[in-house]
């Protein structure tokens, strides 16, 4: 078993990266003074996984919402299921299901041990039958009924729908009633044989712990399985956007919108460099110091709800400027114009270094909270990083990288616009 | 934790540690709810934006980059019958700060500027700037609808509390709040230096000495007088009321208010809340592993308890054809709870589940500060220690009696559709 320690002297933060016989990567943190740990069990699987490699290299297509269905069955076993055994030792435990991957946690302030060896059971043996997927249908049916009356959760699916012709992002996460309609047990079983394998998982930890107890619970629970990492297919995508307008209407007080910039690349995932330069990009456009929020604050076209995300992930990035508007088209010209302005005039030296001020602050401060802390850890080590890159990497990114990305992304002939338009 | 005495009604309390990459301060100020509230929910739109020294939030903004993005925030709540008013801020510790910069100070003092030091107009605000403020609130009061849970749940309080102050929106109403005149505004600010009951809380690092004579000096200048703040609480109940209401929706929402029959938010406290939680908190819980898990009729369907008025609040999200089902086996659910028909395991299992994340809190800045700011109105401050002592401390008799005083006073139904009967018999 290999383990390296990973260090950074600047945040005095340390923690262990070990390679357990069984196949499985683990991460642990352990965090001198704190009284509880949060630990995530992950696979690469998320709801983009929409296929299945075949042992002959190809492709087979699965329902859609099937990982976040899968999420919701594991925690059911022949006899007593996950939530009874947590509820004997008092942790708290969860799940979700994201685009790219789906996590199993808990946090605890006792019982770390044996909380442990639950997880790692439970995610190790499912137990599906016809009639206890037939009941979830019913749960989930009702939460994905729930989701369409969430004017942002639609704002944002409208958005994605209307700007990828064929990527999966477009899909709900959860699916739709007539797909997880299709869901049986079988697909269940051999979503789970192909995902569900360490190889294609990791486990972090971070809080009340030792690297010891870790491996004593991984030792004795990690049943080493047959497989390797999954490999994802790169799906064509035209450049284009298939509408630059849509709109839903809902019970919503005041319209909400999203605005997507689609973006296209030669390489399925963005570098960190390039996130980050992204980011300090979009902060000194739109964040709560530049110009045009103030302007359009004054121009009370935004409130404080206003934002703007990088959203990226394997095959997908676009950038997306969401908030609530009494003009949603209005907002949409101020942040185009706005674009054009900063092509004009160049990227300003002196914001650029308190944007990087203030990016460092808020690097510092993801690594307060334990839970930040190990979903950070799942998410750097699918990434092949550890979760100090970002720190390292933004000190080199210049006002030449941001000239340089602005060159390469928000360009309008790409954009969607969805509204959610009140009924009335 | 570290107690100061500040002024009159006015304390600061300290929690010195050097775990954490981030400092907190938070400053929370509570008056009695009254009609007054939509003058004061103003206050934290217009004061954590700007202040005398950095009038508009641009300069604002641009300060808290400078000072490692720093992030501040300003909200109303309501605890009880009172409306509390809070702005915190969140800094990364001094240890990490480059060239030897203070910022833990320099935070304190920007959010003593803001509150003490806002910027006027004579002896106003700048009537552009609240009208700006109250709009920016309007669109918040008028935007709960679009969150459905929340606005099924602030219906039923309407309903539930309809004679009481507990049914005062905290965030104001839209029109009183169209209403206000930049000397409204000020007055209101004035009234609340005044006669606030205020706690500032602080965790991380600094030192504490400045900061408590800073406060100090501070308040020096303000002629306090505090406001009595107190909650009524009713203890018996009359015939159970029910209102249905339509909106175009995919799901519908089921609201029920029950009255737990405390008499104070220290009556029967701990076995209330433990009795709460077997009914409908964590996945152990009746309506769980019941209502959603065995029932399959929702994705969420969960009871919390609001000691501060001695309530509960029963949530779920169905379909309208389930409406009868759900409420008869919610209620029957509850009964079972009243006569003890839960587990020593459940029993356990709920105290083991609210004692662990109760110590949670301990580790992070934002929770050890919520958990003593949320105590700014008590005399006795609760550890999170003290407080699993007392629910360790409970036995299944005091949750069954503890159980058997809940009752049910209002529910409310918001309907995706299909025929309304108002005022249908329970």
């Amino acid at each position: 078993m290999k383990i390296s320690e990973i260090r950074n002297e600047q945040l005095n933060d340390v923690y262990f990266d070990i390679d357990h016989p069984s196949g499985l990567k683990i991460l642990v943190m352990p965090k001198a003074g704190y009284e509880s740990t949060y630990a995530i069990f992950a696979t690469k699987y998320g709801s983009i996984d929409t296929m299945i490699q075949l042992e002959d290299g190809s492709f087979k297509q699965i329902p859609e919402g099937t990982a976040h269905f899968l999420e919701h069955k594991l925690f059911e076993s022949e006899d007593l299921d996950a939530f009874e055994r947590f509820a004997k030792t008092g942790a708290s435990a969860n799940a979700y299901t994201s685009f790219d991957r789906t996590g199993y946690l808990f946090s605890c302030s006792a019982n770390f041990k044996k909380n442990l060896e639950i997880l790692l059971d439970f995610v190790q043996n499912p137990y599906f039958t016809q009639a206890t997927v037939e009941k979830e249908q019913g749960i989930i049916g009702q939460e994905i009924d729930m989701y369409k009356d969430v004017p942002d959760w639609e704002v944002m699916f409208n958005c994605l729908r209307t700007m990828y012709h064929n990527l999966p992002v477009r899909i709900d996460i959860a699916g739709t009633q007539e797909s997880i309609a299709q869901i049986s047990a079988d697909v269940l079983y051999g979503c789970y044989k192909n995902f569900y394998n360490l190889n294609n998982m990791v486990l972090a930890v971070a809080g009340n712990t030792t690297v010891e107890d870790v491996i004593e619970v991984a030792d004795a629970v990690l049943k080493p399985v047959e497989g390797k990492m999954a490999q994802r297919k790169i799906i064509d995508e035209p450049k284009e956007v298939i509408s630059d307008y849509c709109e839903e209407t809902l019970s919503v007080a005041t319209p909400q919108f999203m605005l997507g910039f689609k973006e296209h690349w030669d390489t399925p995932e963005r570098t960190t460099k390039e996130e980050i330069t992204m980011e300090i990009l979009m902060d000194m456009l739109s964040g709560s110091s530049s110009e045009l929020y103030r302007r359009l604050f004054d121009m009370k076209l935004i409130n404080s709800g206003f934002g703007a995300e990088y959203f990226t992930g394997f095959n997908y990035s676009c950038v997306l400027f969401s908030g609530e508007s009494a003009d949603p088209k209005a907002v949409a010209d101020e942040i185009k114009k706005e674009i054009r302005k900063f092509r004009e005039n160049g990227i300003d030296e002196k914001t650029f270094e308190r944007t990087k001020k203030k990016l460092y602050g808020r690097m510092i401060m993801g690594m307060n909270d334990v839970d930040n802390i190990a979903n950070n850890m799942v998410v750097s080590y699918f990434a092949d990083e550890t979760i100090f890159t970002d720190f390292e990497i933004y000190k080199t990114v210049t006002v030449d990288d941001v000239k340089d990305m602005l060159s390469k992304t928000l360009d309008e002939n790409y954009s969607v616009l969805s509204v959610i338009k009140p009924s009335k | 934790m570290q107690k100061f005495d500040i002024a009159d009604g006015v304390r600061l309390c300290a929690v010195p540690t050097d775990k954490f990459k981030t400092c907190r301060i938070n400053i929370s100020m509570a008056m009695p709810l009254d009609s007054n509230a939509s003058a004061r929910a103003v206050l934290p739109y217009f004061l954590h934006r700007r202040c005398a020294k950095y009038p508009d939030f641009t300069a604002l903004n641009r300060q808290l980059d400078e000072l490692y993005g720093a992030s501040i925030s300003g909200g109303v709540h309501k605890k009880g019958e009172a409306q509390i008013i809070s702005m915190s801020l969140t800094a990364i510790d001094d240890r990490f700060a480059l060239n030897g910069d203070k910022v833990a100070l320099e935070c304190a003092e920007l959010l003593a500027d803001m509150i003490f030091d806002p910027i006027k107009q004579g002896e106003s605000f700048p009537e552009n700037i609240i009208e700006q403020e109250k709009h920016l609130l309007v669109e918040d009061i008028e935007n709960e609808i679009n969150d459905k849970r929340r606005y099924a749940t602030r219906r039923c309080e309407e309903i539930m509390f309809a004679d009481e102050a507990y049914s005062i929106n905290h965030m104001g109403k839209a029109d009183e709040v169209k209403a206000l005149t930049p000397q409204d505004v000020y007055d209101a600010w004035e009234e609340e230096l005044r006669e606030a009951t205020v706690q500032i809380t602080m965790v991380g690092s600094m030192d504490v000495e400045p900061v408590v004579e800073m406060f100090k000096a501070r308040f020096a200048e303000i002629h306090r007088n505090p406001a009595e703040i107190k909650t009524q609480f009713i203890t018996a109940v009359p015939k159970p009321e029910y209102v249905c209401e339509t909106m175009p929706l995919k799901q519908g929402k089921l609201v029920m208010g029950f009255r737990t029959g405390m008499r104070n938010e220290d009556d029967n406290a701990a076995p209330m809340r433990i009795a709460v939680d077997i009914f409908g908190g964590g996945t152990y819980s009746k309506l769980f592993s019941v209502v959603r898990e065995k029932m399959s009729l929702c994705y969420y369907c969960s009871a919390g308890l609001f000691n501060s008025k001695g309530v509960v609040i029963v949530r779920s999200g169905i379909e309208d054809a389930n409406e009868e089902k759900a409420k008869k086996e919610i209620i029957n659910q509850l009964s079972l709870v009243a006569a003890g028909e839960f587990s020593d395991d459940d029993f356990s299992a709920s105290i083991k589940s609210i004692s662990d994340s109760i110590i949670s809190n301990n580790d992070t800045p934002e929770t050890i500060c919520a958990w003593y700011s949320n105590q700014l109105m008590r005399t006795n401050i609760k550890t999170p220690e003290a407080y699993v002592e007392e629910l360790k401390a409970v036995d299944r008799q005091q949750v069954v009696s503890a159980a058997k005083t809940i009752m049910l006073d209002t529910v409310f139904m918001l309907k995706s559709e299909g025929e309304v009967s108002e005022n249908e018999d329970q």
